[in-house]
């Protein structure tokens, strides 16, 4: 049984995965740690007295404890999956080696820190020039190549899956804290519509945001409206789109919304990696006839696909959004669907 | 013209799509009273234990029909005239161009159920789902067991969602193991150990004698062995017949066999000219000549598709390849194609056995070719295998390009030839 579901998914009759009362209470709980871990200060006293160096540290704390709590439930009731298996061992090591020990030694040892595991165009920061010109060459490099080719090339020969699914953090907490919410996603046609309009737009505001403040790295000096402006949209992006998008609504509405928000309708390495995975090997194989349109691909989709309307048309697709968690595979009752790097 | 589908089911959507997809001026009308949406029958057991909501089990959206233009009747047919027209329960009369029957299935009826009995059902329709939430939920509250009589895909599915529901299972199965027409011994002693480590109590070679009841309401099953075995839920799951009672006294014929099927020819038309037959109901021609109907998802589909296009004016013939088709025993897949367990002279199989990991596989060999292939616990591309079918490869061949056929998730172990494989005639 290395593929099938074992048991069954009681998703429906909880109240905290079901929109229930908890589910409100939580996500309202949920919000208002955001905004004030976003917005006020409330945290860095209680950061200090555990000897961490700032509440982002703690936040980090929280978020790596949640990823592994979250990613050893999952591996209770997936484990029998070598693709969930070993893509939520990856999932929490990444997050306990890069998303929390190394920042945290670097910013003991060195004064700050680094997040190895997030690129351009979704850790925006780590591309203007006023940050990353300050870092050794070899972060440079990193960054600068991490961003511009090799992420573009493996999306392009695994899919997005490589990052989205496995690495990103993001994703990490929505696959292993937040994965009995994955079935609220919406699928409906117009959630589709809405979300190419939202993840292309935040794309080209992130393109723009990053040209406009490389230009003003360059001939600011002689143009101050240019640099005024530049301030201004970086500003914009770092709270509307990083903090409050990212953040607060991102994993805010977990319990209300399902745990791909942000990913489906706002991050822009998802839309860019999206593209690039249309043109590539990675797509999802569907068998012919098989199908008896249970709908579990579909409902339990994180990021909206109604992937039984190509399952019941023997149609093998590539969705740009497909972030390739494998679910749809796993719940499906008739081993249906498989996800292939496929020439 | 004015095109009457009876039935909103796979084969009746499939039909009405493919009508609309040719034609966007036809008055298209479907009468169903199940549901008002299209919905997955097969998904009914994931709605009752809350992997789905009646939402994720309706493939389309809910303006789906306006969107397509079809005429929702929500209705029931009580008869149908020679002189093209229907006469329904609620007494409106219908008249039609063309009629596609697509009535599906109803319940074998079980001798020692009677009506009165309200903790006894079936699981096959969306007032069944609601009645045994209801019931499960009492047998539950009481601490009583259930009993599933028949031992087919329907009865394992029901034991699997009220064993995960909290009730204690007994399934009586009249045969000498489960599920003979899919599974050979060895399969079944491999899915033994596996529902028995559920906890589910499978009574082999037995059967319910007589209800002990009261208050219309059955206590106590007296089995065929003597033993009496006190009950809470009784789920009927003995297989269905096609659902064709409405059409006795019309010019439509049905088989005379015990199914009463709908009788068609290979463009799907029945014995009346402007009558076509589509999915559950309809008697068809298996690939060895017998005629019966083929209750599976995917030939609704296929038929409903066929009588869709026949009906207007088409000349599409249905035909059925290579037999396959896939089930999942509480968490053991199964994947078929080909023959595997029809009593043809000269057989050989291939089979092994992975019992830790419930595992197995079986080929079956008829002169030196390939002619099945019966896989549990793995994912398998029942299209290799019918490639592999005819082209008529040997056995070597087959074991040697496993791989191909394989479906299961990406980083599963390969496949390997264990050491206690065999051949042997059977």
């Amino acid at each position: 049984m290395q593929s099938s579901q074992k048991g069954l998914l009681k998703v429906y009759n909880q109240d905290v995965t079901s929109k229930g009362k908890l589910a409100w209470c939580l996500s309202a709980l949920l919000l208002a740690f955001y905004i004030d871990l976003y917005y006020f200060e409330h945290f860095t006293p209680l950061a200090q007295a555990l000897g961490l160096q700032n509440k982002w540290f703690l936040y980090g704390s929280l978020y790596t404890i949640a990823i592994i709590v979250g990613g050893l439930f999952f591996l209770k009731k997936h484990r029998n999956n070598r693709y969930h298996f070993i893509r939520t061992l990856v999932i929490m090591f990444t997050q306990v080696v890069f998303g929390f020990t190394i920042p945290f030694v670097m910013k003991l040892f060195l004064g700050h820190e680094y997040y190895f595991s997030y690129f351009w165009p979704l850790k925006m920061d780590y591309f203007y020039p006023s940050y990353i010109f300050d870092q050794p060459l070899a972060l440079v490099l990193y960054s600068f190549i991490g961003s511009l080719v090799l992420f573009p090339l493996l999306a392009f020969f695994l899919g997005k899956r490589f990052y989205c699914s496995w690495i990103c953090g993001c994703g990490g907490l929505a696959n292993t804290f937040g994965d009995s919410w994955r079935h609220l996603s919406d699928k409906s046609e117009k959630a589709w519509k809405f979300e190419k309009v939202s993840i292309y737009s935040v794309l080209v505001i992130a393109i723009l945001t990053t040209l406009i403040v490389f230009t003003n790295w360059a001939i600011g000096e002689s143009y101050p409206t240019l640099s005024y402006y530049a301030f201004k949209i970086q500003d914009f992006y770092g709270f509307f789109i990083g903090a409050i998008w990212a953040g607060v609504i991102g994993v805010g509405l977990y319990p209300l919304m399902g745990t791909r928000v942000w990913c489906r309708f706002g991050c822009p390495m998802a839309a860019l990696l999206g593209i690039i995975q249309k043109f590539g090997r990675f797509r999802i194989t569907v068998k012919k006839d098989m199908c008896i349109s249970c709908g579990n691909c579909s409902t339990h989709c994180e990021m909206g696909i109604d992937v039984r309307q190509y399952a019941m048309n023997n149609e093998s697709f590539t969705r740009a959004s497909c972030v390739g968690c494998g679910m749809c595979a796993h719940v499906c009752p008739r081993g249906v669907l498989k996800l292939e790097n496929k020439r | 013209m004015h095109i009457i589908i009876i039935g909103n089911g796979i084969a009746g959507i499939s039909a009405a799509n493919e009508i609309r997809k040719n034609n966007s001026e036809i008055k298209i009308s479907i009468i169903s009273k199940e549901w008002d949406h299209f919905f997955s029958r097969t998904a009914l057991m994931y709605e009752f234990i809350g992997q789905l909501s009646r939402k994720d089990i309706e493939p389309y959206e809910r303006n789906y029909y306006e969107k397509m233009d079809f005429n929702r009747i929500s209705d029931e047919v009580k008869k149908v005239n020679s002189n093209n027209s229907l006469e329904l329960i609620s007494g409106d009369h219908l008249s039609f161009d063309k009629l596609i029957i697509c009535s599906g299935s109803k319940p074998t009826s079980f001798p020692l159920q009677k009506k009165e009995h309200k903790n006894v059902g079936h699981f096959v329709t969306i007032n069944d789902l609601e009645w045994l939430k209801i019931e499960a939920k009492r047998c539950k509250e009481e601490n009583k067991e259930a009993v599933i009589i028949g031992g087919g895909l329907i009865g394992i599915e029901t034991a699997e969602i009220l064993n995960e529901y909290g009730i204690k299972v007994n399934m009586l199965v009249r045969d000498k193991w489960y599920w003979p027409i899919a599974l050979n011994k060895d399969e079944a002693n491999l899915f033994a150990k596996h529902y028995k480590e559920h906890h589910i109590n499978v009574l082999l070679e037995t059967e319910a004698k007589e209800f002990i009841e009261e208050n219309n309401e059955v206590t106590a099953i007296k089995l065929s062995n003597g033993e009496i075995l006190e009950v809470g839920l009784v789920l009927i799951t003995i297989g269905v017949l096609p659902n064709t009672n409405f059409l006795e006294d019309s010019d439509v014929k049905l088989s005379e066999d015990r199914f009463k099927a709908i009788e068609v020819n290979e463009f799907l038309e029945t014995s009346h000219k402007d009558i076509y037959a589509a999915g559950d109901c309809a008697n068809v021609t298996w690939f060895n000549g017998v005629r019966r109907p083929e209750q599976l998802w995917y030939s609704g589909r296929d038929q409903g598709k066929i009588a869709g296009q026949n009906v207007l004016g088409g000349e599409i013939e249905y035909k059925r390849g290579t037999l396959y088709n896939s089930a999942k025993f509480l968490d053991i897949e199964y994947t078929t194609a080909g023959l595997v367990n029809f009593p043809i002279d000269g057989l050989e199989e291939w089979y092994q056995e992975d019992v830790k990991n419930y595992r197995s596989q079986r080929v079956v060999i008829k002169d030196n070719k390939v002619i099945g292939f019966n896989m549990l616990g793995s994912r398998w591309n029942h299209e290799v295998f019918i490639k592999w079918i005819n082209e008529e490869r040997n056995l070597e061949f087959v074991l040697a390009n496993m791989e191909e056929a394989r479906f299961d998730a990406e980083f599963s172990t390969r496949f390997e030839i264990l050491e206690t494989a065999a051949r042997y005639a059977i």
